[in-house]
């Protein structure tokens, strides 16, 4: 399992676009997907008809292969996917170019803007509105 | 081994048990009070929001699912037993630790409206609850001033409430672009009541709104029985025992005369009690009673949920999107009463939430990985308003929790759900969806999408010992007491008789506190 074909699939996966990165793009751990997810790995290079080919082939190909992989492992593939999906969203390549912060929500936390005139003035109508419970 | 008689044990720390102790060790400070929990406290600093990791933690050792937490990758604190939910599309979600559900909750805290006391009087279906919210008000005021309330009195949907402790967490941006929509519509809505700080109160910060409430609250701002009710409740001198997991509850000659427990180095322990109290939500106080051989045949029957679904709407304009606390941003009672021209009877609870972290948005769309998967993520990531739906579930004998042949590692029999939605919870899902599509319109959406029926969203473990007066169709008296062993009690949402269309723990703190000031009258 080459890290050529290994990229391969994690941007067939993730194959990015103007705004947001690829999954190599995003520095995701390829060589850790070839160590826990071998089988479901093999089974995509095994439906291109080998590694090789599926390097080759091209966006279209390739996803094709990975959709015959979904549907006849989903529960692995499923696994395979998390572990992408997990490691892309917690990239800093990836949350920055989302406009997210890329450190964790604490100690900083965010700061909500505070409620504007038009929605002050929208409550105090439904405050004046008759009572909507029964006794 | 063998410990000495106490006077009570509660079995279960989470909203019911706790506000039960600190309650009745106040009224009847001779007592001795003894609560046996299953996990342990959990400690703020190990919480998955300080970590750069934190939103795989939502879906492995910090997941909301019992079920997911077993089989994570990382060991959870939440002392979890497996629970076969494949007879059910809605799946139990809890924590079983020192604070109950209440330590990866949202925090959200409706009341129940008058009416859901008297569905069969007012609407002609489900049941009456043996007492009315009049009845429950004062034991309401009580729980919101010790769990601490952020929101805003003058609410049309509801009888006047004492003023909240503090001023309501703020909308933000997503929430005042859904209130433009409820506006437009001329339908109401207001700020929901969380028990979460919006000001520093009571010794405990106020909300940084970081957003992850559902895998603890690192600051703290947000209410939990564990920093709430317990320090009151061993203040007065009951003795909380992590890590102790009740097996039975000995039953003879129709009395309860204490509990046998595992303790935290596994040693069976015979724990005597003039009075045992089970507060272990409705699956696992259910579990429990059941295997303790309690006599009743409603016991397990009846589980209500409230069954949710969601209409997403995406906006041109930028929002929030998971700023704040996850449950509680708005909410609207607009078709929460009865109206036959629906077609069906009670009502729906529309709540704005706030929304998904990206990895969660990622794993939920449809196609979920390839060009069109990133597109959808970058137009909806903070571009979009979610608006949960909740039903209310009506009273049905075969939806039920039922113990298996396995013998789990906890030492209890394996539990199994069967739950079927109801037509009539379809019927009310699906108007309610209907209506918060019309608010993300009329709010500037230019595309909805619809989740007909959430899995993850089984929080509300309601009614498997409900109340009532007839022992067929009811496990406990209005006292909580068991019609076949006085001396036993229950004290949570396994009570319920009917559910409401709200999220119950509000209810369920009230509740344990009109309970535990019955219990210390009778006592006395």
């Amino acid at each position: 399992m080459t890290p050529e074909f290994l990229a391969a699939v994690i941007d067939t996966l993730l194959p990015g676009d103007d705004a947001l990165p690829s999954g190599t793009a995003a520095g995701l751990p390829l060589p850790a997907y070839a160590e826990s997810h071998r089988s479901v790995l093999d089974a995509i290079a095994a439906e291109a008809g080998g590694v090789e080919s599926f390097i080759r082939a091209d966006e279209a190909a390739r996803s094709t292969a990975v959709r015959a992989v979904e549907r006849t492992m989903p529960e692995c593939f499923r696994a395979l996917l998390m572990a992408v999906l997990s490691d892309y969203y917690e990239s800093e390549p990836a949350l920055a170019a989302l406009g997210w912060p890329t450190h964790p929500p604490q100690p900083t936390g965010h700061a909500p803007v505070a409620m504007d005139d038009a929605t002050a003035a929208r409550l105090d109508r439904i405050a004046r509105r008759g009572l909507l419970w029964r006794p | 081994m063998k410990n000495d008689p106490v006077d009570v044990v509660v079995v279960g720390a989470g909203m019911g048990g706790a506000a039960f102790c600190a309650r009745l060790a106040e009224r009847a400070p001779r007592l001795r009070i003894v609560c046996l929990e299953r996990g342990g406290w959990v400690d703020p600093r190990t919480m998955p929001a300080w970590r750069r990791d934190w939103q795989r933690a939502t879906i492995d050792a910090w997941a909301t699912s019992p079920n997911l937490r077993l089989k994570a990758a990382a060991p959870s604190q939440s002392a979890d037993y497996p629970i076969d939910d494949r007879g059910s599309p809605i799946k139990p979600l809890m924590w079983n630790g020192v604070g109950g559900s209440t330590v990866n909750w949202a925090a959200h805290f409706p009341r129940l409206h008058p009416s859901d006391f008297r569905t069969k009087t007012l609407d002609g279906v489900g049941d009456d609850w043996p007492f009315g919210y009049a009845d429950l008000e004062p034991y309401y005021d009580q729980n919101d001033a010790a769990m601490g309330v952020s929101g805003l009195a003058g609410d049309p949907a509801y009888p006047r409430k004492p003023p909240r402790a503090m001023p309501p967490l703020a909308l933000g941006r997503l929430g005042m672009t859904a209130a433009r929509g409820f506006d437009a519509l001329g339908w109401h809505w207001w700020p929901v009541d969380a028990a979460i700080n919006s000001v520093p109160h009571q010794g405990r910060p106020g909300c940084n709104y970081c957003g992850p409430c559902q895998q603890g609250c690192v600051t703290r701002a947000k209410a939990s029985t564990d920093v709430t009710w317990w320090p009151k409740a061993i203040t007065n001198g009951v003795e909380l025992r992590p890590h102790c997991i009740v097996q039975q509850v000995t039953i003879e000659a129709g009395r309860a005369t204490g509990v046998v427990y595992r303790d935290a180095g596994g040693r069976a322990v015979v724990q005597p009690a003039s009075c045992v109290v089970v507060a272990g939500n409705g699956i696992g106080t259910a579990r429990l009673l059941l295997a303790s051989g309690l006599d009743s045949p409603a016991l397990g029957r009846y589980l209500m949920f409230h069954p949710a679904a969601y209409a997403r709407g995406m906006l041109k304009e930028e929002l929030d999107g998971p700023v704040g606390p996850i449950g509680c941003a708005l909410y609207s009672h607009e078709f929460y009463e009865t109206d036959a021209s629906r077609g069906f009877k009670r009502g729906v609870h529309l709540q704005v939430t706030r929304e998904n972290i990206p990895l969660m948005q990622a794993l939920r769309l449809e196609p979920a990985w390839g060009r069109d998967a990133q597109r959808l993520l970058r137009e909806e990531f903070r571009h979009s308003i979610a608006i949960l739906v909740l039903a209310e579930d009506l009273p049905e004998a075969h939806n039920r929790v039922t113990l298996t042949d396995r013998t789990e590692v906890d030492g209890l029999p394996g539990v199994k759900l069967d739950y079927t939605l109801s037509e009539h919870s379809r019927r009310s899902l699906d108007f309610g969806l209907d209506r918060a599509e019309e608010v993300l319109r009329a709010a500037g959406a230019h595309r909805v999408v619809r989740l007909p029926l959430a899995p993850l969203t089984g929080w509300h473990l309601l009614s498997t010992a409900r109340m009532g007066t007839d022992p067929t169709t009811s496990v406990t008296d209005a006292r909580g007491r068991c019609h076949a062993v006085p001396n036993l009690l229950v004290a949570d949402g396994s009570l319920f008789p009917t559910v409401g269309a709200v999220n119950p723990a509000s209810t369920i703190g009230a509740l344990a506190l009109k309970l535990a000031d019955d219990l210390a009258k009778d006592i006395a």
